[in-house]
């Protein structure tokens, strides 16, 4: 017996996956997010959210933590991919993996050598907590910024710029009205990459003693007190919060490609 | 009809693999192997592997040679399994497996994992057993007569009787215990400071102490804080022994109120609420006290005067309110023993085993804990551990420059007439003299006539650990056994929500509404901007006769 498969069975180990490990689990959160301990449909769990200042005081701090990070991410990120796509560099791409390499190795690593770099230079680092979580996070995503960016700047086309400046243009107005238009599907793309991962990453939180929970230490804290059912509308609002973000992003990128994400996946 | 069959064919090929896999597994458990399924707290057993050097050289009378002491070839689980096989007619083998926290394994029950024998704290165990999850050993287990029983046999008369007061040792049998307390730097804090909870929002140590990063202990020390006053004032002892358990097992709700508020004030002034950091943290200086349960103080202390580049000393202190007495028990799950009866034999084997006095010293020598196992042998690696430990009517080992000893009482644990005799340097605390305030070592009730001067031996000492270990009588006369929280879970839990969350309330009305009004300004902006086009320029129209062609 000859064992062939076609194009449909082929399809099945991802078929499988996907049933198994998304839309499963995703069934489950939803019902979990919409009954009550005794297993009673009930709206309560949202409205539990939406009505505690804590809740949306932990929303509104991990918007402000991830959109910092995002910030700063973008200010240092969009220099280092203009100079690294547009220099003359012979070995540009070492200064490439210069950036990209620290991925490789272990976050939780890179955070505890981090914590001991920023003790010797701030002293005691619990008196900064904020800083040094927008600290961990931009070292941490750094270079999912840098990426998109990079590619999105190396495919420009270059006489367009050279139009520009031929039709008088200064270099800043170049800049601005070429260089930086053409290149916001790199930053839209560096900004989903960076801002929805942030909103979550409290480990870099914890490693970095900030006391105060982010959206993903609030779901944990849900889980250890057995309540399932609160933890799983938050990670259900945060998957709507997230869904939404990515919606109007690629909005604004559709007109484009992927803007470079498939660098990275 | 073609492609159908092929398809039948493949999922015939692969349920005969997977039907012969399962069978093959199937066949040998159910005929020859029992599998006992242990859960237990990660790195909470021997493993083994210990170098030539970490032999335990005291006469072990369950070795086949006393003279070879105490020694882990083997990981625990192994030795448990020879032994067991070696001693019944049918074989076992363990599926050994490990969680993180009480509320990590009560998650996972609640998932549907399956285990015969667990190890969670006390709280987690009337937990367990108020749902009826608990199976009760069998009248075998506490049979004295039987030499394998080493869990009745063994264990201290003191932790039983704990468990009788609380009607758990039908179902329950302690495997490690211990207090809370402050691991402290003494050259950098003050002794009187750590001898309160107070430290935790003590202004002086601001952003230098660390607390544990559980609801549990952080509502415990904070309890000793409100309350802390009553707590003086009724004083120690048998006698206010109900109240004191009141005051801490307190969850009303103007407590809890309080307590938030409390624990507000506290993360303000703590370094960090840490989960397992803050060892490291302590050992390397970076923070000065610790909050910490009394296994991981030994741990730690041992750690800091091994730190080759810096050691350092430090020490262990029960703050004089109250300190938690926390028990970690085996309880076997009806779940998982299912009313096998091979299965209930193995499980509670399992805690004999363990319970064997050398294991049990093998246990507090790998992971720093102090056993339940209150026996001779015990004793005697107290005595060996603690290499300062002497008897001064002992004319042999009498040190002549060792001049100072004191006298600690263990008799409240191992039975009358058991007191280690330590180096009185080893509980020295600052200065020229002995220091040693007597809450912390119970002098009062159980000092002796020696005179206390100081004595060190030039180098660190490994003393300090002991009191970390086995706490002193006094201290145990301020300990609670904190309760399960019980129906009160939710409004303590919502309680630690508000100190951990950032709190709108907290702000100034006028300022958040005016960072809201410019979030929402700048994304209306942004929006705007997109779609200015639409919005506010009219649509290009090409010109008559002219085609707009798409990019």
């Amino acid at each position: 017996m000859k064992l062939r498969f076609n194009r449909k069975q082929l399809c099945i180990p991802y078929a499988a996956f996907l049933i198994l490990f998304v839309i499963v689990p995703l069934l489950v959160i939803i019902y979990y997010a919409f009954t009550n301990g005794e297993g009673q449909f009930t709206f309560d769990n949202l409205v539990s959210f939406f009505s505690s200042t804590n809740t949306i005081g932990t929303l509104i701090y991990s918007f402000a933590l991830a959109i910092t990070t995002t910030l700063v991410c973008l200010l240092i990120a969009y220099p280092t991919a203009y100079i690294l796509a547009r220099s003359g560099f012979k070995k540009k791409y070492v200064l490439l993996l210069l950036f990209i390499m620290p991925m490789w190795i272990n976050f939780t690593l890179r955070i505890t050598a981090l914590k001991e770099i920023l003790t010797v230079i701030e002293g005691n680092i619990a008196a900064y907590p904020f800083l040094n979580s927008v600290i961990g996070m931009t070292y941490d995503f750094l270079p999912f910024m840098i990426l998109p960016l990079y590619t999105s700047l190396l495919k420009l086309d270059k006489s367009l710029m050279e139009a520009a400046q031929d039709l008088g243009a200064s270099k800043i107005r170049v800049f601005l009205r070429v260089t930086l238009p053409l290149s916001v599907p790199g930053i839209i793309s560096g900004i989903t990459m960076v801002l929805l991962p942030s909103m979550t990453n409290y480990v870099v939180l914890d490693m970095l003693y900030n006391s105060t929970y982010i959206m993903g230490s609030l779901i944990g804290s849900y889980f250890n007190a057995y309540d399932w059912n609160n933890g799983s509308m938050i990670s259900l609002i945060l998957l709507v919060i997230i869904f939404i973000v990515t919606l109007v992003t690629n909005r604004f990128s559709d007109k484009d490609d992927n803007g470079g994400r498939e660098v990275i996946l | 009809m073609q492609r159908f069959k092929r398809t039948l064919c493949i999922t015939a090929a692969l349920s005969i693999a997977a039907c012969s896999t399962f069978s093959l597994f199937g066949c040998s458990t159910e005929n020859d192997v029992v599998t006992l399924r242990v859960a237990n707290w990660e790195e909470y057993i021997d493993l083994g592997d210990w170098g030539e050097d970490e032999l335990i050289d005291i006469e072990n009378e369950y070795a086949e040679d006393p003279e070879d002491g105490v020694f882990g070839e083997n990981s625990m689980v192994d030795d448990f399994v020879e032994w067991f096989n070696a001693n019944h007619d049918y074989e076992i083998e363990v599926e050994y497996s490990t969680f993180g926290t009480n509320e990590d394994l009560y998650n996972r029950l609640s998932l549907g994992d399956i285990y015969d024998l667990v190890c969670p704290s006390d709280y987690m165990i009337m937990k367990l057993l108020a749902e009826d999850e608990v199976e009760p050993f069998s009248d075998e287990f506490f049979d004295e007569d039987n030499e394998h029983n080493y869990y009745v046999n063994n264990a201290s008369d003191y932790i039983t009787g704990i468990f009788d007061d609380y009607g758990w040792s039908q179902y329950a049998a302690c495997y490690m215990w211990g207090t809370t307390g402050i691991v402290y730097n003494p050259d950098l804090v003050d002794e009187e400071a750590v001898s309160t909870w107070n430290i935790l929002r003590d202004a002086d140590y601001k952003r230098q102490v660390t607390i544990k990063d559980n609801v549990r202990d952080a509502y415990f020390a904070t309890l000793g804080i409100i309350h802390g006053e009553e707590l003086l004032d009724i004083g120690y002892g048998d006698a206010t022994a109900d109240e004191r358990s009141a005051l801490l097992n307190d969850t009303s709700d103007e407590t809890i109120a309080a307590a938030e508020d409390m624990l507000k004030e506290i993360k303000e002034n703590v370094y960090s609420f840490e989960t397992d950091s803050g060892k490291a943290d302590m050992v390397t200086g970076k923070v000065l006290a610790n909050y910490q349960w009394s296994g991981d103080a030994v741990y730690i202390m041992d750690e800091a005067d091994g730190d080759e580049s810096n050691p350092t000393e430090l020490w262990y202190s029960v703050p004089e309110e109250c300190t938690n007495l926390w028990f970690d028990g085996w309880v076997m799950l009806k779940d998982g023993i299912d009313g096998d009866e091979q299965r209930k034999e193995a499980a509670e084997a399992f805690v004999n085993f363990l319970s064997r006095p050398d294991n049990a010293v093998r246990n507090m020598y790998y992971i720093g804990y102090t056993s339940s196992i209150a026996s001779d042998l015990v004793f005697d690696y107290m005595d060996w551990n603690y290499g300062f430990v002497f008897d001064p009517s002992d004319e042999e080992y009498f040190d002549e420059e060792l001049t100072e000893v004191y006298e600690y009482d263990l008799s409240y644990f191992f039975g009358d007439g058991y007191s280690l005799y330590v180096d009185a340097s080893v509980l020295e605390l600052d200065g020229d003299t002995l220091e040693v305030s007597s809450e912390m070592l119970g002098e009062e009730e159980y000092g002796n006539d020696i005179e206390y001067t100081v004595y060190r031996g030039g180098e660190i000492n490994r003393g300090r650990q002991l009191f970390g270990q086995y706490p002193t009588a006094n201290i145990i006369d301020r300990s609670v056994v904190m309760l399960d929280f019980g129906d009160k879970l939710t409004d303590i839990n919502q309680m630690w929500i508000h100190v951990r969350c950032l709190d709108l309330l907290d702000y100034n009305p006028v300022i958040v509404g005016i960072v809201a009004a410019v979030v929402v300004v700048i994304i209306l902006a942004i929006v705007l901007y997109h779609f200015r086009y639409r919005i506010f320029i009219k649509k290009y129209k090409p010109r008559k006769g002219y085609k707009k062609i798409e990019a």
